[in-house]
């Protein structure tokens, strides 16, 4: 099956978009950056959280070009890296901040936790899993619920699921029921120390899926929104059509390291640092200015309003209840 | 002149549940290796995929995580999803999206999202198909919140137990024995009906002595009482029907009659339900028991091919009626 | 707690050797039991422990010379030394869950009970079996009772009945007494009864005129209005004498205190009196405690001769006949006289039969010879 490049992709090609809603990406872009930095410091500053934190510096590109692309009742499934794909999705941050605080007002009442968070059925963030590729044939479950409806599931997952069974097993199972899924590997390149370019043993992931089972590929610059978005358009059209699963093969880097405390010092200096550059805010930043879509005042005027933002935020998952133990028990059988 | 009846197997009685409810519900589907085209390894969905074609009938590759995580997905979405896992031994494969995602996504949601999901699975022990197409060990899913484990023994309670798992918002693994698939036939009522989860059966009254029976038990404990009546010994046989719940309630009324108890099941003794449903008794009515709680299993061995050894392992109502023997202190 | 002492069996003993000891330091003792046998001069004797208990401590061992008055054992009270006890008498009843249950609800001491499960377990069966075999022999043990007789009535012992018998079966049990008896003439005596009678108008029961006899004589013979307990023995100087009198509850014993000191008109108005409020069920504890020796007169109920019970813990008793008409020798004349026979009995641990010849044959004398009985004079006293 083909496979298909999507890199560089200038703003002419969305002339006819509204200029709202590339602002509006930018805006869901840097509200990601800032909730992680924020978290970040929670954690590593002030101790005020504990437990598991994946953090998504420099990928945010990828959950907002894809969530951008998706309507209102589209269903995504999440991984451990969820913070971004939640708030892309739109779950309002104070929701995911409240569920980092183990809070009765968070995304899963203080019950799931950071590798949960993008769970908001209403606004159609349904499951995410902890267990690395797990996703993938629940998600082949819903897209099969799915079928014949024109609307579509999308399946998130990093450059280590698919080394796993149920990577295999689902996206078999997605192509010989061609399902209305929407695969997204979010490969940084880096399982947690494991180099994908070694663990991976194909000559690379979009290889290894379009030969393996028969399915479209895209390989996209996981760092230009815009290239994100339009390789989502393409492919989600395509499979609302009923054309089957499309998997999307997202090149990013993980400026941080796998989990809040790793300092990732199995990577290459030099590897960083080329990758900085690439910063997906600063590129798209880049490409609002020259195209006069945003001054600079207009910037930071847009990143005081976010960091006000993720005030109101913390301070509202600090000012939460946490849930009666009590209720516990009745939340085991429906 | 009595409510009309049909006279079904065990295997009918579940394709019959599975049938209506698929009738009534068109988000009900059934999904598995073979089920559908070749009507089931042991022919149980035999005739379904006639009926309701590929759309809801859906044969699937050997793929154990993507069958169950199917189901999940499916019934995430509102669907009502019926998968088949073909022998229980091959139910590890797919333990991950069960005791991670089917059993803990109500939780984890905060009650926000339900796993309507019927996992069926058989045992065939008693067929000679060796240590890995053989074993029954339902205890592992026990220690799992969230799941219900549901073991009908009679076509009666198959089907009953299956209208109810298929209407059920909880995930449930439903296990079948293979033995029974076939050679027991049973009345049961034409109108449909449902049998409540953590709801027992006492399936004979007695007085001497409780035998708690799981399954194909059920069977060797009631010719097992039929002995031990000509020796004046009245036994009663309880069949939980449902492990988790589990109706403690009507065990330990049971034992405060007969002050004995035995424990009936094709698991390992070791390890096995007996285990926490003894140590559950012993919890309730301590004081009320004349001797100690005694297990008939499996040996703490995997299942040998050979018929013959095969034979000599299986728990069997002389198993039974030694331990009947044995509380009642006649050895 | 209580020490052991060598006995002394002799005077001029100064030693005496411990041959044996019977019981071991933390062994269990019943009062009576023999501890130790030793050996005096021409003696083997068994020394007693003197109380229920355990043996704490043994001083000397096996073939030691001992002083005589030495302490050679201590034995101390069950409660004194609970671990030693516990130790021996715990063992824990194997019993099922449901056999203990059903053994509490009827009263079942499992400790009684045969165990006829694994390891000897006491099971349900054996519980039931238990509970039907009690019931079976106290329905025994009724028919054995009262055979094919019928019952009038039935009743327990209690209150004033149930005292009596225990002092008495205590008395009988164990009290080593003796009896002697002696035949007084009370002629003299009936004849100074009727004149006073007849010309002083006063009424003085025969029973009167015997306590104040007996009374006098115990002054003389003071040993014998003593009491004694375990060892200890007291000898009073109030000469309180317990009066037997015979109502329906049964005997009843109030005291005339200080009988010596009384007149013989005295003593009969408040035996008069102490009689009218035993009918009435009048007499008080102060009534009818602190007596120092007891007179009981079965003469009215034309009992000759019988031997009473001392009452503990008093040390004598003196038993009244009825008066019989006897022939006695005399100077070689035969004569009829009016003859009544005295038994005293006696605790030979404080009383030797002599002492005890002797206050008799006072009594007799002072009966003999009744104008000593109303004569507050230095004759008297002799």
């Amino acid at each position: 099956m083909s496979i298909t490049e999507i890199h560089n992709t200038s703003l002419n090609e969305f002339k006819d978009l509204d200029k709202s809603k590339l602002i509006g990406m930018l805006k869901d872009m840097v509200r990601i950056r800032f909730f992680e930095e924020r978290v970040e410091e929670l954690f590593l500053v002030r101790g005020l959280l504990i437990g598991p934190a994946h953090l998504y510096f420099g990928q945010e590109a990828i959950a907002v070009g894809i969530c951008s692309s998706l309507s209102r009742d589209d269903v995504v499934l999440s991984n451990h890296r969820g913070h971004g794909h939640a708030i892309a999705k739109g779950i309002p941050s104070k929701y995911v901040m409240a569920e980092l605080f183990g809070k009765a007002t968070g995304t899963c009442k203080g019950l799931g936790g950071s590798m949960h968070v993008c769970m908001y059925p209403k606004l159609g963030a349904l499951y995410s899993s902890a267990i690395v590729g797990s996703n993938i044939p629940i998600a082949v479950g819903v897209g099969f619920a799915l079928r014949n409806t024109g609307r579509i599931a999308v399946c998130f997952f990093g450059d280590g699921a698919v080394n796993t069974g149920a990577f295999h097993e689902g996206l078999n199972m997605a192509s010989y029921l061609k399902v209305p899924v929407l695969f997204v590997c979010e490969n940084n390149q880096y399982a947690i120390s494991m180099k994908a370019s070694i663990g991976v043993a194909a000559r690379s992931i979009a290889e290894r899926v379009s030969y393996g089972y028969n399915m479209p590929c895209y390989v996209v610059d996981g760092n230009d929104v815009l290239s994100v978005y339009k390789a989502s358009l393409e492919a989600s059209s395509k499979i609302r059509r009923g054309l089957g699963p499309i998997f999307l093969e997202c090149r990013t880097y993980r400026l941080k390291g796998h989990g809040v405390y790793d300092k990732a010092e199995y990577r290459d200096k030099k590897e960083y640092n080329e990758w900085i550059e690439r910063d997906p805010i600063l590129l798209f930043k880049k490409k609002l200015l020259e195209a006069n879509i945003l001054s600079s005042r207009e910037i930071t005027v847009l990143e005081d309003e976010v960091k006000k933002e993720i005030d109101e935020a913390e301070l509202f998952a600090q000012s939460s209840q946490v849930m009666e133990f009590n209720k516990l028990y009745s939340l085991v059988y429906g | 002149m009595g409510d009309p009846m049909r006279t079904l197997t065990y295997a009918e009685a579940i394709r019959e549940a599975i049938r209506e409810e698929m009738k009534v519900n068109p988000k009900v589907f059934i999904a598995g290796e073979d089920i559908g085209v070749y009507g089931g390894a042991q022919k149980v969905t035999r005739g379904l995929y006639e009926e309701f074609g590929a759309e809801r009938v859906i044969d699937t590759p050997i793929s154990e995580v993507a069958i169950v995580g199917l189901g999940i997905g499916a019934a995430l979405m509102g669907m009502k999803p019926i998968v088949e896992i073909m022998y229980m031994d091959f139910l590890p494969i797919a333990l991950e999206q069960i005791i991670n995602h089917a059993a803990k996504i109500y939780f984890m949601s905060g009650g926000e999202l339900k796993v309507p999901l019927v996992i069926r699975t058989q045992y065939s022990l008693g067929r000679a198909h060796g240590a890995q197409h053989s074993q029954f060990f339902p205890s592992i899913l026990l220690n799992i919140p969230g799941i219900i484990i549901a073991l009908p023994s009679t076509p009666y309670d198959a089907y009953g137990l299956m209208k109810t798992a298929i209407r059920s918002e909880n995930p449930v693994v439903y296990i079948e024995c293979c033995i029974l698939y076939h050679r027991v036939k049973d009345k049961i009522p034409d109108q449909e009906y449902m049998i409540q989860f953590g709801k027992a059966d006492i399936k004979r009254i007695g007085n001497d002595v409780t035998i708690i029976a799981i399954s194909r038990m059920v069977h060797e404990a009631l010719e097992a009482a039929k002995i031990l009546e000509e020796e004046n010994i009245s036994v009663e046989v309880i069949d939980p029907r449902t492990i988790q719940p589990l109706d403690i309630k009507t065990i330990t009324e049971s034992i405060k009659k007969t002050n004995r108890v035995v424990i009936a099941s094709d698991d390992c003794v070791f390890g096995g339900i007996g285990a926490e449903i003894a140590a559950s008794i012993q919890e309730h009515v301590f004081s009320y028991l004349d001797a100690e709680i005694v297990r008939v299993g499996a040996p703490n061995i995997p299942v040998p091919f050979s018929p013959q050894l095969e034979k000599m392992y299986m728990p069997s109502r002389e198993d039974i009626i030694k331990a009947v023997k044995k509380v009642m202190y006649l050895e | 707690m209580v020490n052991i002492y060598m006995p002394r069996f002799d005077p001029a003993m100064e030693t005496a050797k411990i041959i044996e000891w019977i019981k071991r330091e933390g062994d269990l003792v019943r009062r009576g039991e023999p501890i130790a046998k030793v050996e005096g001069e021409k003696t083997i004797f068994e020394i007693e422990s003197p109380i229920d208990g355990v043996i704490t401590k043994i001083m000397y061992p096996e073939n030691s010379e001992v002083k005589a008055g030495s302490i050679i054992a201590i034995v101390s009270e069950a409660g004194e030394v609970k671990p030693i006890v516990e130790a021996v008498e715990k063992t824990r009843v194997k019993a099922t869950p449901i056999a203990r249950r059903i053994a509490e609800e009827h009263g079942i001491d499992l400790s009684r009970v045969k165990g006829s499960g694994p390891n000897g377990r006491i099971t349900k069966n054996d519980v039931i079996r238990e509970i039907e075999r009690v019931k079976v022999e106290s329905t025994e043990a009724v028919l054995i009772r009262t055979g094919r007789a019928r019952v009038l009535r039935r009743f327990n012992l209690s209150g004033l009945r149930k005292t009596i018998s225990e002092r008495l079966t205590y008395s009988h049990r164990t009290i080593p007494s003796a009896s002697i008896t002696v035949d007084v003439d009370f002629e003299d005596l009936i004849k100074l009864r009727e004149m006073m009678e007849k010309s002083l108008k006063v009424d003085i029961s025969l029973t009167a005129f015997i306590v104040k006899a007996t009374a006098k004589a115990l002054r003389s013979h003071i040993m014998l209005n003593s009491s004694i307990e375990g060892d200890e023995v007291t000898v009073y100087d109030s000469i309180n004498i317990n009066v037997a009198i015979h109502t329906e509850e049964g005997l009843i014993t109030p005291v005339i205190f200080n009988a010596d000191n009384k007149s013989v008109e005295e003593i009969s108005n408040e035996i008069k009196i102490l009689t009218e409020k035993a009918e009435r069920k009048q007499l008080t504890l102060e009534m009818l405690t602190g007596g120092t020796f007891t007179i009981t007169n079965l003469g009215p109920y034309g009992v000759t001769t019988f031997t009473p019970l001392i009452n503990p813990p008093q040390t004598a008793i003196l038993g009244v006949g009825s008066v019989n008409h006897k022939l006695v020798a005399k100077d070689n004349d035969l004569d009829l006289k009016p003859i009544t026979t005295l038994t005293l009995v006696f605790n030979h641990q404080v009383i030797d039969g002599v002492p005890a010849a002797k206050f008799l044959n006072e009594v007799k004398r002072n009966l003999e010879n009744p104008l000593i009985l109303i004569l507050e004079s230095k004759i008297a006293k002799q």
